[in-house]
């Protein structure tokens, strides 16, 4: 496992985690992921603390998959961590939630999401939305060049 | 005037009579009064006369004893008197004709005695103190005349004091009559005012309670308000909370039902071979289950969505409204033999894309009881019906029996088999929500086999009064154009 994670996931149901995973997967997306079970660990990983205080935060994922109903620290908490901070402000975040209310649709695009989608409860088109995030975010997407990262390393520091 | 008016009035007109009658009586009893006095002047009159007769007399027989003048000017004086008494009182007792025929019996008398007294005073001043004695003496007519005179001046006293009797007697009952008439109109006036006062006592006494029991109503008025709109701002908060329940529960029962669904089709894939046919099958019926639940999770959370929307009011035009979905729709009815028959549409003021929803779920109801046709038909169009216009989606489709119809709005309320029309009975709920929501009434007529027709309004205040004056006399079905998809 020595790939650099290019997928967070964060999600607090193993079910979801597991069905999102089988999703990408079996369309042929095998691009490393690293699951986070809450918005504290969520937020740990990305900015290198606790038990990823040694992983470098100079290569944040190119894609945060963003469950908003999370223990501890909720989705839209993380999310606005994520764009606060000058390491992660770039971070291609996408929400992927049960809810479809409206105010946590706007918050989330108030905060500087780049998608928001809902999990359909029906298999195929559940298994057609991850497919169609994910070949969007990792294959299509163009990321900010990493000196993006650098520069803003260098503005935070 | 009310009989009430006239009672007080009849009272104010006897009290104006007795001050009349009483102003009258004091007038007379003045008058009685000014008798009273005139005939104690002739009696007193009648009196002097007589006084002075003796006086005169006094005199003259004074003189004739002692041939003094003092004497002689007494008789002088009282002679004047007499005479003067004699002139002012014919004109004391005009008003009795009768005393008058006795001054003419009196005056004589008087004139003969002082004529009398006179000639003895001649004799006594020509011949001396005997003639005179003589001639008195032999006259000897003074006792007689003064007796005749006392009488007639007592006779006239009599007749003056029984005139005045008399009179006070007449004047008397008439005054007892006119008191009583004043004391018994004054009564009656008093009774009738005393009832009257009483009447109006009983009116004011009556107008409090009804004021009290006006006021009693109203303050039970405003705590049945206040407690109708206590319990009406529970009842929303109420509602509030069930909208939200309901939205929790459906948005909650998603993440298992994809779980269920998910995991189903996991084993479909992985391992559908180690399965037999009747194990597929079983499986099938999870999933097919599990998608069916979801639709209803879905449906009803978007009623619920309904239910908590605010309405964003703007004039729309109906018509547009409908193409535009209708073009949105196109694709999934091109397989479909549908001849649409689109009436002229108001401008409404309403939420657009509510509007849109309900116009979408009518349409796809008709589309879908309408699949057994030949050629669907389906009429969009409005009408006027008792001054109220109405928009109205009509399908010749396999209709409902209308003892049915008050479930077709009821949320899962379904009216046909599933295995014969697929859905999930709250398309039609959602319609009637965003319908009421819109101040509007819904409701279907239908036959079965023959198709269905569907209502609805959307309260008086959403029509805008199209300026064109085509429209103005419209009823339904006007500049009607059809089309076939």
């Amino acid at each position: 496992m020595s790939h650099e994670v290019e997928i967070l996931l964060v999600d607090d149901s193993p079910e979801d985690v597991e069905l999102t995973i089988r999703a990408l997967r079996r369309n042929k997306i095998a691009n490393e992921i690293q699951v986070a079970e809450d918005g504290a660990e969520a937020l740990d990983f990305l900015f290198c603390r606790g038990v990823h205080k040694d992983r470098s935060p100079d290569r944040p994922p190119r894609l945060v998959l963003l469950d908003l109903k999370l223990p501890k620290v909720d989705g839209l908490a993380v999310l606005r961590a994520i764009r606060e901070d000058e390491r992660t402000k770039t971070v291609p975040v996408v929400i992927l939630t049960s809810s479809k209310q409206q105010r946590d649709v706007i918050e989330g695009y108030n905060l500087g999401v780049n998608a928001y989608a809902q999990k359909p409860v029906d298999f195929e088109q559940f298994g057609e939305a991850i497919r169609q995030i994910g070949m969007f975010w990792m294959l299509i997407n163009q990321a900010p060049p990493p000196k993006v990262h650098e520069a803003g390393k260098a503005q935070g520091a | 005037m009310t009989s009430s008016d006239k009672v007080t009035a009849c009272a104010l007109l006897i009290l104006v009579g007795i001050g009349a009658l009483s102003f009258w009586s004091e007038e007379r009893n003045e008058h009685d009064r000014e008798w009273v006095t005139h005939t104690l002047l002739v009696v007193e009159k009648l009196q002097t006369v007589r006084i002075d007769i003796t006086q005169a007399e006094t005199g003259q027989r004074g003189y004739m004893l002692t041939g003094k003048e003092r004497y002689l000017e007494l008789y002088s004086a009282g002679v004047q008197q007499v005479r003067g008494d004699m002139n002012e009182l014919p004109d004391l007792i005009r008003d009795n004709p009768s005393e008058r025929d006795a001054i003419q019996t009196l005056q004589p008398l008087i004139t003969a005695r002082l004529a009398e007294l006179d000639a003895g005073i001649e004799v006594r001043k020509r011949s001396g103190l005997l003639a005179g004695a003589e001639a008195v003496t032999r006259a000897n007519n003074g006792e007689k005349w003064m007796g005749q005179i006392a009488a007639q001046i007592g006779q006239m006293r009599q007749a003056e004091e029984g005139l005045l009797t008399r009179r006070l007697e007449t004047e008397a009952a008439s005054t007892t009559k006119i008191k009583a008439a004043i004391v018994l109109g004054n009564s009656l006036a008093i009774l009738i005012l005393l009832l009257k006062g009483l009447v109006i006592q009983k009116e004011i006494v009556r107008r409090t309670q009804a004021e009290e029991n006006l006021k009693r109503s109203n303050v039970s008025l405003e705590r049945r308000t206040t407690e109708l709109s206590e319990s009406n701002k529970e009842l929303l908060a109420t509602n509030v909370e069930l909208e939200s329940f309901a939205y929790s529960v459906a948005h909650d029962l998603r993440a298992p039902l994809r779980h269920i669904a998910g995991y189903s089709n996991i084993i479909a894939q992985d391992y559908g071979p180690l399965l037999d046919a009747e194990g597929l099958r079983f499986l099938k019926k999870i999933i097919a289950g599990a998608q069916n639940l979801g639709h209803l999770v879905d449906d009803l959370l978007g009623l619920s969505k309904v239910g908590q929307q605010v309405l964003s009011l703007e004039a729309t035009p109906l018509d547009a409204l409908l193409r535009e979905l209708m073009d949105d729709l196109a694709p999934e009815l091109a397989a479909r033999a549908i001849e649409w028959r689109i009436g002229e549409l108001p401008v409404v003021e309403c939420d657009r894309v509510l509007m849109r929803q309900v116009f979408a779920n009518l349409l796809l109801n008709a589309v879908k009881y309408t699949r057994k046709r030949d050629l669907a038909v389906i009429e969009v169009g409005q009408i006027m019906l008792n001054g109220e216009r109405v928009i109205r989606v009509r399908d010749n489709g396999v209709g409902f029996e209308m003892q049915y119809a008050g479930k077709l709005f009821g949320v899962f309320q379904r009216l046909h088999k599933a295995g014969d029309f697929e859905g999930t009975g709250v398309g039609l709920a959602v319609v009637q929500r965003i319908v009421r929501k819109h101040g509007g009434r819904i409701w279907a007529e239908a036959e079965l086999d023959r198709g269905a027709t569907f209502f609805f309004t959307l309260g008086s205040s959403a029509i805008i009064p199209r300026t064109d004056p085509e429209l103005a006399n419209e009823n339904e079905e006007e500049a009607m154009h059809v089309a076939r998809s």
